[in-house]
């Protein structure tokens, strides 16, 4: 055997889930039955805590994103608290905890305690199905994918519950914006996923990554569309800026967070980025080969490569944010049930063909090289003609006004005036 | 350079295109008489010679035994402003017609005025105050509102139909 | 589908403490869903009763009271008033002092756009970054302000007959290196938005008014000029010199919020040629006229008008010989603006609500006044 492969010894550092099963098994030996699985829960909670849900939600999450957006708006973002401003997370968490959390009096108040707990406790079960490394995996359940797009939709039912429950005609806008969008951002997500797992032929997370590695190909050149339409409904549901209408603090100004101060603003808040970590790591493990490096995992630990993955693929996000405006709602879904559902629609169509192609003529497997080129100038040619038909002219639009020399009453649109472009 | 209007030149036009509509007029300004000046400025601004498109400004000035109303008009197309005023001789119940029907912007500007000088706009849609809130005392850009009416202080305890709770007296504990 | 599903319309404040409101201003919409069906302003919480205040003092006291009304803009507000008493009083301004109000009327206007476009990107939510590129340029034109007048944003500079100070020396230096730089600083801005999909789709069509319609509102400004109508004070009725640069006026489309964004930024891009045109020709002499402290002009009125940032800015001042004026009255352009706010917002959504008054670019200041 290779000398940098992946071993399984108990010593072999570069997947953490040799050290801890070895520990598991010694336990098992020693401790009546079934005790172990609760014990390996709790291993696994708390070294997930440390190595990769501390650092991504304080590093990344609070004083990356803020650090990064403040360079991106010219200016230099925290720099005050600790050394290079790390620990104004730390900061800010301690001021929320201190801060009072305001109740309206007219408010629900059971409902409104209670979604921030329920916002919590989906984020942590998303986490048990994403594959780290080779064993670094709490459950490699063969529907991992479908587990997951399953408990990543719990959450709209607590912002739904967090809207209602303030008696506030803001946050009352903002929850039915959140379940409007949603359920029309759900289906074009899950047809897109469908392309992903006609081509894997699992729907495990793990078994997805693995067959990544075995063609050598990622499924982002495989399947553009899919990778773009899990992109913008992923930031879609997580309320990231260019259709975060939920919380739109121009319009509505806080959506279903307008009454929530405090620890239970904190919650929201937190959890906001863990659910956009979470769909990060979704994101690299299915399109973006998860652990693997191009065989650099052999030398490299590979949950170091998964993190830095995550954590690039979340900068996507922060970059949106930072850059682009927000759609309206009817915009939004008007782009859901118009735009994406039929250019997942095609996708699926096109997947199947090649799919049933592979198999019938039992090709090569380095038919995927040609199948990624055909499926990326698909994809383009979808995206352009499909926006074509529905009406974009970007040639026609005039983007700078015209130019006249002498005041008067209307110019009419005919007569142009100078420097029209 | 905008062509000013002088006074008897708008007099000329407006009473010719409809007469008896000038009160009289100054160097300056062109007064057209109240009961026929929504009907003249319609028709200034449907003339092509006057064309006077769009009403710029609209304010009172408060003369101690009358007001006015001034409105200045322009047109785009010939380059031109004018003056243009309406007297309201009844300090009491100052009244003088809305002119919202030629200019439907104007509906603000008359607002303010009524706030402020609390002549009221006969036809106007919405005629309420705009700056200052319901129920206040006295029309405070008349030149005799020296201070509050009723020797009243600012503060929303002494206004009425906003009182204020006032807060229970202190026990004093011998 | 509307008649199967019986909503009734509920009332939504729209500030007085909102986001988007720019100060304290306040919408009163109806909402069937999310379409305003009616929409109701209220104002009058920043009413400072200016108008009455400056007849108690003297011509020249009030001059700070115009930085107050609009104070994203107040040179432009010192100017238009200036120049009515001047008018009012017969006097003349010095080449140089016409030459430095040009000077300081459009870095105002450019200073005041930055503010104008940063504040609507964000109500469409561009989460910041444009506001936070515009504060950076805007930041060195009011530095530009506190080296000339000492102020930063009410700036109390224009004097009746000329201006308080001449120009230090390191003022043109430091305007040159600014003038540089901020044509890049527009297409920066441009690049961002301008070709952006989704900026287009969010102001283009949104809160749209004819030629006509905006004729009838007495609408003025960028507001005007974004509905196709040539019409700009300072070409029209030129004051302080403004005949001698060479500028063009940009005019919209159809009238939407995307039209008079793209006035906007061209108007940013003119205001650089003009101040250029006039450091470049600047006159020696004196900077101001000697004008008796206590001010008595004659008997009468003038009506003096300026090209403000956003529209025509009105003076209207009568004089009964005394010391203070008899009657002082602002045209302020985005009060008269927003009286075509009902026509844009209802029909469309609450998100479009925000982008047209964003659009409209009030400044609650001059609004209350």
């Amino acid at each position: 055997m290779h000398p940098f492969l992946i071993t399984d010894n108990w010593y072999d550092l570069r997947d953490l889930g040799n050290l801890s099963g070895r520990l598991l098994e010694l336990l098992d030996d020693a401790l009546p039955f079934g005790l172990v699985y609760v014990l390996a829960a709790l291993i696994g909670f708390a070294a997930s805590f440390l190595i990769f849900v501390l650092p991504s939600q304080l590093i990344v999450g609070v004083y990356g994103e803020r650090k990064l957006i403040g360079r991106i708006q010219s200016r230099y973002g925290p720099n005050r608290v600790g050394p290079f401003g790390l620990l104004q997370p730390v900061a800010d968490a301690i001021k929320l905890m201190q801060k009072e959390a305001l109740t309206p009096k007219t408010a629900d108040r059971a409902l409104m305690y209670l979604a921030p707990i329920v916002f919590v406790a989906p984020c942590v079960l998303l986490f048990a199905v994403i594959p780290f490394g080779p064993n670094m995996v709490f459950a490699d359940i063969p529907v991992a994918i479908l587990y997951f797009l399953a408990v990543s939709s719990i959450p709209v039912l607590t912002t739904f519950m967090a809207g209602w429950s303030h008696n506030n005609k803001y946050s009352l806008f903002g929850a039915m914006r959140v379940v409007a969008m949603t359920i029309s951002y759900e289906l074009p997500l899950v047809l897109g996923m469908l392309g992903v797992v006609l081509f894997t032929g699992t729907l495990a997370l793990q078994g997805t990554v693995l067959w990544q590695k075995e063609l050598d190909i990622w499924l982002v050149f495989l399947q553009p569309i899919a990778f773009a339409i899990f992109f913008i409904s992923a930031s879609a549901e997580l309320n990231r800026t260019p259709t975060d209408i939920a919380e739109a603090e121009s319009e509505i100004v806080a959506g279903y967070l307008t009454e929530y101060s405090g620890m239970k603003w904190g919650l929201f808040y937190g959890m906001d980025i863990g659910y956009a970590i979470a769909a990060a790591a979704f994101g690299v493990t299915v399109f973006l080969g998860g652990w693997t490096l191009f065989g650099l995992e052999k030398w490299v630990p590979p949950w170091i490569i998964f993190i830095g993955k995550t954590h690039l693929f979340y900068f996507l996000f922060i970059w949106t944010r930072g850059t682009l405006p927000r759609l309206r709602i009817d915009q939004l879904m008007t782009f859901a049930w118009k735009f994406m559902l039929p250019i997942a629609l095609l996708n699926l169509a096109l997947v199947a063909t090649e799919r049933m192609f592979w198999i019938e003529q039992e090709a090569d497997d380095s038919i995927v090289y040609a199948f990624a080129i055909i499926n990326i100038i698909a994809a383009a040619a979808a995206v352009y003609g499909w926006s074509r038909a529905l009406g974009y002219r970007p040639e026609e639009t005039p983007l700078r006004p015209r130019l006249v020399s002498e005041a008067g009453g209307f110019v009419p649109l005919e007569s142009g005036g100078e420097g029209a472009t | 350079m905008t062509r000013q209007w002088t006074g008897p030149e708008v007099a000329a036009i407006a009473e010719r295109l409809v007469p008896g509509s000038v009160d009289r007029s100054t160097p300056v300004a062109c007064y057209l008489r109240p009961e026929k000046l929504v009907e003249a400025m319609g028709a200034l601004q449907a003339a092509g010679e006057t064309d006077f498109v769009h009403l710029t400004n609209l304010c009172g000035v408060d003369f101690w035994d009358h007001f006015e109303v001034v409105y200045h008009v322009q047109s785009f197309v010939q380059n031109a402003i004018a003056c243009i005023k309406a007297d309201v001789l009844d300090r009491e119940r100052p009244a003088l017609p809305s002119v919202c029907p030629v200019w439907r912007g104007a509906w603000m500007q008359e607002c303010e005025t009524y706030d402020l000088f609390g002549i009221r706009f006969e036809g106007h849609p919405n005629l309420h105050r705009i700056l200052l809130w319901d129920g206040y005392p006295g029309w405070p850009l008349r030149k005799d509102f020296l201070s509050m009416p009723g020797g009243l202080q600012p503060g929303l305890d002494e206004f009425s139909g906003t009182k204020r709770r006032l807060p229970p007296p202190v026990k004093v504990v011998e | 589908m509307s008649g199967l599903i019986k909503s009734e319309p509920f009332t939504l404040n729209i500030g007085p403490q909102h986001p988007s409101t720019h100060g304290v201003f306040r919408i009163k919409v109806k909402v069937d869903g999310e379409r305003i069906v009616d929409a109701e302003m209220v104002m009058g919480y920043l009413h400072r009763a200016m108008e009455k205040l400056a007849e108690e003092r003297t011509y020249t006291q009030n001059i700070p009271f115009t930085d107050r009304t609009d104070y994203l803009a107040s040179m432009s507000n010192n100017l238009g008033y200036v120049l009515a008493v001047e008018k009012l009083a017969g006097i003349n301004v010095p080449e140089r002092g016409n030459a430095i109000r040009v000077i300081m009327a459009e870095l105002q206007r450019i200073a005041s756009h930055c503010m104008a476009v940063g504040a609507f990107t964000n109500d469409t939510g561009a989460w910041q970054t444009p506001v936070m590129w515009c504060f950076r340029e805007r930041e060195r034109v009011l530095d530009l302000f506190e080296m000339t007048s000492g102020a930063r944003l009410t700036c109390n500079y224009m004097r009746i007959g000329g201006v308080a100070f001449d120009l230090p020396k390191e003022f043109e230096p430091a305007t040159r290196r600014l003038l540089a730089d901020l044509p890049g600083f527009i297409d920066e801005i441009e690049g961002l938005l301008v070709g952006n999909e989704i900026f287009l789709a969010r102001t283009r069509g949104v809160g749209a008014l004819s030629a006509e319609t905006a004729t009838n509102f007495s609408l003025s400004g960028p507001m005007l000029r974004g509905s196709g109508i040539a019409w700009d004070i300072r070409k029209a009725d030129p004051y302080c010199g403004y005949e001698k640069y060479d500028f063009q006026i940009p005019i919209g489309y159809q009238g939407d919020a995307f039209d008079r964004f793209i006035v906007r930024l061209e108007e940013m891009r003119q205001s650089v040629k003009i101040v250029q045109q006039a450091l470049d020709a600047l006159p020696g002499g004196p900077h101001s006229t000697q004008v008796p402290l206590a001010l008595r002009p004659p008997a009468g009125e003038a009506y003096a008008r300026v090209e403000g940032p956003r529209g025509e800015l009105g003076y209207y001042v009568v004089s009964d010989e005394g010391p203070s004026p008899y009657r002082f009255h602002i045209r302020p352009p985005s009060f008269i603006n927003l009286s075509a706010l009902k026509e844009m917002t209802v029909g469309g959504t609450v998100a479009d609500a925000i982008v047209v008054l964003g659009s409209i670019d009030i400044v609650v200041g001059e609004i209350d006044r």
